[in-house]
Formats: C-alpha cells, sequence, structure tokens
C-alpha cells in the first residue's frame, strides 16, 4: 500500500533522509519511531506530498507520488504535527473546504461529518472559528478533517502531541478501527508506548537511515535484548549505531 | 538596565548577523534596488523642498511667515504620523508579538520587559519619518544659512517628538487594553485611524483648493494671512520642536535648546510615569490579550449555495477565501478606505473645469478618457497589489493544505486568479464607464476604453498571483507587510510598465481613429495596418501578460517548496 523505493532528501549538502526503502501492506499499523532529527518529519512529508524527495519514489496504493500527485493525495489522510489551519474559519467549515477538496459528495456530508466531530468531543464547537480553538482541538480538528473522504492511507506525524488521555485512548482505537478495515496508517512517534501498543510493525530511522524494521519481537532480537520493553530496545539500536559511527 | 539590553539581544543580533552574511543569491540586488528607489525618494523630497523653500524666501513680506508655516504643518503632520504609527507598533510589540509568550516567563520584572519593547517600538515606529523629514530639515538648515547648531539641534528636537508621541500612544494603549483585548484594539485604531484619514481627505476635497488659486475668488487675502499667522496650540509637543527649530533657524543657540530642553523634559517624565504605570498593569493587560476574540457576527450559512455550480476544489478555495477574508476586521478598514479613494476618483472627474480650457472641449475630453483608462489601470494595479498579491501569501502556515490536498499548485494559483479577477473587473470597468460618462465622451472612446480595460485587467491580475507567489511571504503577519518587500516592487514596477506601454503602443492608432472619427474622414490602408498591428501587439501583450506570471509563478513556487 506505501511503497518507499530509495529516497533522499537533501538540504544543501547535508542528507536529511538517504536511500530509504520500506512497504508498508494494506490495513497495517507502521510506527516510525526515531531521535529528534533523524528524519521522520522529511519521510512523512515526502509521503505526504509536502514535500519533493531528491531522488528515489513514493509509491501510495499503487500511485506514484511524482507521476500523479493529485491521484496519490486523494488516497491519503494527512495529518502534520503542527496544526495550522484557517483560523477565520469554523471548525464545520473547515470539513465542508476539505470536503469540496477531496471530492466528497455533498449528501450526507452533514450527518458525516457531525459523526466525526461527536467522535472527536469537537461537535459543541462546530459553529466556532477556529481561532479561539486550543492546540489540543486543532489537532482532533485536523484528524476529524483527514478522515472525511474516507482515504485508503493514513499518514501522521505524531498523532499523540497536544491530545488529551481520553483523546489518545480514543485515537489508538480509532486506529487500530481503521487497520481492521483495510486503512493503511503509518505513524511517527515519540511515545514508543504508543507505538508499542498500536502497531503492527516499527521502523527506527537515525540520521536519515533505516536502521532496523520488524516487529516488536524482531527488533528486540536485532537488539539483543529479549524481554526489554520497547524504549530499551530503541535506546540500544541507535547507540549502537553512534557507536560504529565514532 | 542589564536585563533590558539583554531583552533587546534577539533584535540586535539578526541585525548584525543580516550585516555581516548577506551573501544569499539575490540578497545584493534587492538591497540595491530598495536603496536606490529610498535614495530617489528621499532625494526627491530634498529637491522639492530646496525649491518650495527658495521660492518662499523670494517673496516679500511675507516669505518667512510662509517658510515658518510650512515648518509647522510638517511638524504637526510628523507627529499625527508618530501617534498613528507608535500606537500600532506598541500594540503588536506589548501584546501581539509570537515571542511574548517565552519573555514573560523568563524571570523578568514585567516593567524591564515593557522597557525592552517600548525601546523597540520607539524605533521601529519613528525611523522611517524621521529620515525622510530629514531632507526638509537640511533644506531649511541650506536655505536659511543656519549653522551647525541648527542641525545637532533639529536632530535632538526631532528625536524627542519621536520619544512623545511614542510615549503618549503608549500610554492610550496600555490603559485601552484594559477594556477591549489588544487583538480586538488593533482593529479599531486601523479602522478609526483610516476613517480619520478619509474624512481629512473627503474635506480638503470637497472644498475644492483648486478654487484658491482662482484670481475672482480668492479675495480675502487678509482673512488668509491672518490665519498664517495663528499660533500652534502651546500644548502640543510638535509646537515645542517647532519653537525650538524655527529659534535656531534664526541662530538663536539660547532660544533653540530652551524648546529643546522643554521638549526633552516633557519626555523624560512622561517615560518615567509610564514606566511606573507599566509595572502595575502592563501584565494585567497582557494577560488579558490571551482570551480568545468573540466572533463580531455569528453564524450566517447562506453564500455558499450559490458556488455550487462550481468544481469542488474552487468551490472550497472560493467560500474560504470569501469567507476569510470579510472576517478579517482589518480587510474591512482597507474595503472602506478604497471605496472613499473611488468616490473622490469619480468625483474629480465631475468637477474638472474643461470649458475653461482654451482646448477644445471635445478634444479634451477624449483625451482625458484615454488618460483616465491607464489611471484606472494604476488604481486598478493598487488594489491588486493590495488584496490579489498577498493572496499566496496569505494562506501562511496553513499552506501544507494546499501542498497536500489533491491539487496541483497550477489549479490552485488559477482558482486564485478567478477568485480575484471578476470583482477586479467589474470594478475597473464600473470605475471606466462612470468617468467616461461624467466626461461625455464619443462612443468611439467609450467603447475603446471599457475594451482596453477588459483585455489589461486579466494580465495585472495574474501577475499580482503569479508573482505573489513567486515572492510569497508564508510569514508575513499582514498583507501591507507582503506587498512592501520586494516582490511587490517588483509587481508594481512591471505593472507600472505594462500599462505604459500599452497606452503608448494604443496612442497612434487611437489618436488616428479618433479624428477620423469626428471629421467624418477616411483612413489610409497604411493607417489601417498600422492600427490593426498596433492593436494585435496589445492583444498578444495582454496574453503574455496572462501567461508567463503564472507560469512563472507557479514554476518558483514549486522549486520553493522542495
Amino acid at each position: 500500500m506505501i511503497q518507499l523505493n530509495e529516497i533522499t532528501k537533501k538540504y544543501s549538502n547535508f542528507a536529511a533522509v538517504e536511500r530509504l526503502n520500506l512497504s508498508v501492506e494494506k490495513g497495517e499499523v507502521f510506527g516510525f519511531i526515531g531521535p529528534n532529527g533523524a528524519g521522520k518529519t522529511t519521510t512523512i512529508k515526502m509521503m505526504g506530498g509536502v514535500l519533493e524527495p531528491t531522488s528515489g519514489t513514493v509509491t501510495i496504493a499503487g500511485t506514484n507520488m511524482q507521476d500523479q500527485p493529485e491521484e496519490a493525495k486523494s488516497k491519503i489522510g494527512y495529518i502534520p504535527d503542527r496544526p495550522y489551519l484557517y483560523e477565520k474559519l469554523t471548525g464545520m467549515e473547515f470539513l465542508r473546504f476539505t470536503a469540496d477538496l477531496y471530492g466528497v459528495s455533498a449528501n450526507g456530508f452533514h450527518k458525516k461529518a457531525i459523526r466525526i466531530l461527536e467522535m472527536f468531543s469537537l461537535a459543541d464547537w462546530s459553529d466556532e472559528l477556529i481561532e479561539s480553538y486550543s492546540h489540543g482541538m486543532r489537532q482532533r480538528l485536523i484528524m476529524s478533517a483527514a478522515l472525511l473522504h474516507d482515504p485508503e492511507v493514513i499518514i501522521v506525524d505524531e498523532p499523540m502531541v497536544g491530545l488529551d488521555p481520553a483523546a489518545i485512548i480514543m485515537v489508538k482505537k480509532l486506529f487500530r478501527r481503521l487497520a481492521q478495515k483495510g486503512v493503511t496508517v503509518f505513524m511517527s512517534t515519540h511515545t514508543l508506548k504508543v507505538a508499542e501498543d498500536i502497531c503492527d510493525r516499527i521502523g527506527i530511522i537515525h540520521k536519515g537511515r533505516l536502521i532496523a524494521s520488524g516487529t516488536t519481537k524482531d527488533l528486540q532480537r536485532e537488539a539483543n535484548v529479549t524481554d526489554a520493553d520497547l524504549e530499551k530496545v530503541f535506546l540500544n539500536l541507535t547507540n549502537n549505531v553512534l557507536e560504529q559511527n565514532s | 538596565m542589564n536585563d533590558v539590553l539583554t531583552l533587546l539581544k534577539p533584535r540586535i543580533w539578526p541585525l548584525q548577523q543580516r550585516g555581516f552574511s548577506n551573501n544569499k543569491r539575490g540578497g545584493a540586488i534587492k538591497v540595491l534596488l530598495i536603496g536606490a528607489i529610498g535614495a530617489l525618494f528621499w532625494g526627491g523630497i530634498f529637491a522639492v523642498s530646496m525649491r518650495v523653500l527658495y521660492y518662499f524666501k523670494g517673496i516679500e513680506e511675507i516669505g518667512d511667515i510662509l517658510g515658518y508655516k510650512l515648518l509647522s504643518m510638517i511638524l504637526i503632520i510628523s507627529f499625527a504620523l508618530l501617534i498613528f504609527s507608535s500606537i500600532l507598533t506598541s500594540l503588536s510589540k506589548l501584546y501581539l508579538s509570537r515571542d511574548l509568550f517565552l519573555v514573560h516567563s523568563m524571570p523578568v520584572s514585567s516593567y524591564k520587559i515593557f522597557l525592552s519593547r517600548w525601546v523597540d517600538s520607539i524605533i521601529d515606529s519613528s525611523w522611517m519619518v524621521l529620515v525622510f523629514t530629514l531632507p526638509v530639515f537640511i533644506a531649511y538648515g541650506i536655505i536659511y544659512q543656519s549653522g551647525a547648531f541648527y542641525y545637532a539641534n533639529f536632530l535632538f528636537a526631532m528625536l524627542s517628538l519621536a520619544i512623545n508621541a511614542s510615549a503618549i500612544s503608549t500610554f492610550v494603549v496600555m490603559a485601552a487594553v484594559i477594556l477591549i483585548p489588544a487583538t480586538r484594539m488593533k482593529s479599531i485604531f486601523i479602522f478609526m485611524g483610516i476613517l480619520f484619514f478619509v474624512i481629512i481627505y473627503l474635506a480638503i476635497r470637497l472644498l475644492r483648493p483648486e478654487l484658491l488659486v482662482d484670481p475672482e475668488v480668492f479675495d480675502t487675502v487678509l482673512v488668509y494671512m491672518t490665519s498664517l499667522q495663528t499660533p500652534s496650540s502651546p500644548y502640543l509637543p510638535s509646537t515645542w520642536v517647532y519653537d525650538s527649530i524655527k529659534t535656531s533657524l534664526t541662530g538663536s543657540v539660547t532660544g533653540g535648546l530652551f524648546h529643546n530642553v522643554l521638549s526633552w523634559s516633557f519626555a523624560g517624565t512622561f517615560a518615567f510615569v509610564l514606566v511606573v504605570v507599566a509595572d502595575k498593569i502592563y501584565f494585567r493587560g497582557f494577560s488579558k490579550t490571551q482570551t480568545a476574540a468573540a466572533r463580531v457576527f455569528k453564524k450566517a450559512r447562506t453564500s455558499e449555495r450559490i458556488f455550487n455550480f462550481l468544481p469542488g476544489p474552487v468551490k472550497s478555495f472560493t467560500v474560504k477565501e470569501i469567507k476569510t477574508f470579510l472576517r478579517d476586521q482589518t480587510q474591512w478598514s482597507q474595503l472602506f478606505l478604497i471605496a472613499a479613494l473611488i468616490v473622490i476618483y469619480i468625483y474629480n472627474f465631475k468637477v474638472l473645469p474643461l470649458e475653461k480650457s482654451p482646448i477644445k472641449t471635445i478634444y479634451l475630453q477624449n483625451l482625458f478618457s484615454f488618460l483616465n483608462t491607464g489611471l484606472a489601470l494604476f488604481v486598478l494595479t493598487a488594489i491588486t497589489a493590495r488584496f490579489a498579491y498577498p493572496a499566496v501569501s496569505q494562506e501562511r502556515e496553513a499552506f501544507w493544505l494546499v501542498k497536500s490536498s489533491p491539487i496541483s499548485l497550477k489549479t490552485f494559483l488559477w482558482i486564485k486568479f478567478f477568485i480575484y479577477y471578476l470583482p477586479l473587473l467589474i470594478l475597473t470597468e464600473i470605475l471606466i464607464v462612470a468617468t467616461n460618462i461624467l466626461l461625455q465622451v464619443t462612443p468611439f472612446m467609450m467603447a475603446l476604453s471599457t475594451i482596453t480595460v477588459f483585455f489589461l485587467v486579466p494580465g495585472i491580475v495574474a501577475m499580482g498571483i503569479g508573482l505573489g507567489a513567486a515572492y510569497p511571504d508564508f510569514k508575513a503577519e499582514n498583507p501591507n507587510q507582503t506587498v512592501t518587500s520586494f516582490g511587490g516592487l517588483v509587481f508594481m514596477i512591471v505593472c507600472a510598465g505594462y500599462i505604459g506601454l500599452v497606452i503608448v503602443i494604443e496612442a497612434g492608432p487611437v489618436y488616428n481613429l479618433f479624428m477620423a472619427d469626428i471629421r467624418g474622414k477616411t483612413l489610409t490602408p497604411v493607417t489601417w495596418i498600422w492600427i490593426i498591428g498596433s492593436f494585435t501587439v496589445t492583444l498578444v501583450f495582454s496574453l503574455v501578460a496572462i501567461a508567463f506570471p503564472m507560469r512563472f509563478g507557479e514554476r518558483r513556487l514549486a522549486k520553493l517548496l522542495t
């Protein structure tokens, strides 16, 4: 469903992401973890069609992002880490805007929008301007908008930042439920517990390179730690790379 | 004091770094271009001031009175400008800047934060007024053959004027923010400032000052002379500066110093009072600013349906653009200002004394109509610069929505184009038809000007959207900031060149056609070829003006995003 083939992103001489190969299957929840500045957001931006790779290809549900960007983007529900929105629209108007943009049928839009807003506890705020929303509410609104067109793939950067505990539990359940319905979820996170709880597979990126990927068990094997939690695995693997580099 | 200096460092350091590392491609060209225009403007003010003062000096009896009256007016206007500019700057610096959260979380007293922000605000709000009044004062010094004391004195006096204006404005702002949140306050002040300007401008225009040069009307010289000698209010800070500069012009050191010290003593006292007051109420006002702004008008689900015939992406951006525009209160004042300027523009044509001209009225009417096409297009350029040019930049940080959406940059830019094209075309055509009716032009000129405008408007709007996309500023806090950037300047220059070129190309053929029309003569085949050739060239230019900027904008924006 998601295919990253040798993607590289360079800023002048600095390679933020280097020759990254990755494949995520339909209905899979894939967690992308790594230290700060490892290249997580850059990778996610390239997958969302927001940033052009220096080389390599991104394929979403069989559509090449470079060749048919509009077609590929219409299959994605993209949720960035920073919830910048149109401040002068209300929550409902923003959903209407997104629906029109993604070609969601006008029939039944309102019902669907209300259902999603209720799921994210935003229904009471639907007619308020976004400028009066808190950080967490904006994040929830972006998630609502991303689900409106029933995307085949959800790409989400740090989904839990700014969310309250109840919303975190709800989002975790939602991602699992969507995956059961065949939606592919690709998420980056710093919260290793979240990755451990809901991801089928996890990829660890460090200095722009994918250093390991697989289930938690696979990663434990690779890190030579048994019965350790993901935090220990993560530290072991990233420290190994540091030691090798030094 | 150390804390205040530390708080100012984030402002000073970037300037130093910019000074040392200005090696970006195109950076030097930008600085040179903007510097050259600034120098040209500065030189122009100096030349005009010299010419006017030289002329005044040559008039017996009232020459000096006129010179001093002009000085007084310049100082009052400068003071008013400083007050207006200080209100907006201090509001932003003290209550709306994004870094205030960080600064207020630091272990520094709020009066120290206030003091650092106030110093910053004084510099930002006054440097332009000070720099561009400088040539006027230098011209005074040269014409009145003043000594070195005069130059030193006016510099200090103007500095005190800037501090006084800023102190008064900041005091008003601090008190007002306690009552009304700063976000709303900014809109109110902008609106009031523009309203004040429009009323003054309308009043002056409707008084028809051109009649003052008509000897038949101008028979009350005595009243005029008396009004010239009326002194300004002794309580105005601009009066102290005026007295100081005027006295030093005549060479009196004691008089100049006395009034200057008077102005500085007010500045010192007010600064002290301001800091004491700030210590009590500044933080309270800042806290109040953090509350969410309430909507002025609630809920109206009307307009969306009328756009249902549009394709989804076009509709979504059209509705978003209109709603965002109408809900942004700073845009209302701009609309208001434009409406007033258009009324005045049309009114000017109503009161043109064409019948008094030695040239036949019919020629003059049609000549004005032709020139008016160019003028109306310049008005359009200004409006496009204010509204269409910042359209891409106004997406601001929410531009990721465009980038991640299933529409191409090309489609996005064309949607923006059509959103602005239709209203701007209607506006310009109204302007042209209304002024032509007032000028009572021939049907030929009416048709020519409306058709010319019809073909030029899309080009100008495309340049606005295209160049706005080529030079975006997603960090700009308001559209004015975007327009005054390098790209805005390029847009204005390119548009002016385009309009001028079309007017020059059309001038000859239009003259021939017009003369043949009113004299009932037929044109030679060569003239016809020339006419058809000229209009074809205009048409080709119009098409290029649409396609090229849009493509340039699309390509440059795409490149900037990688």
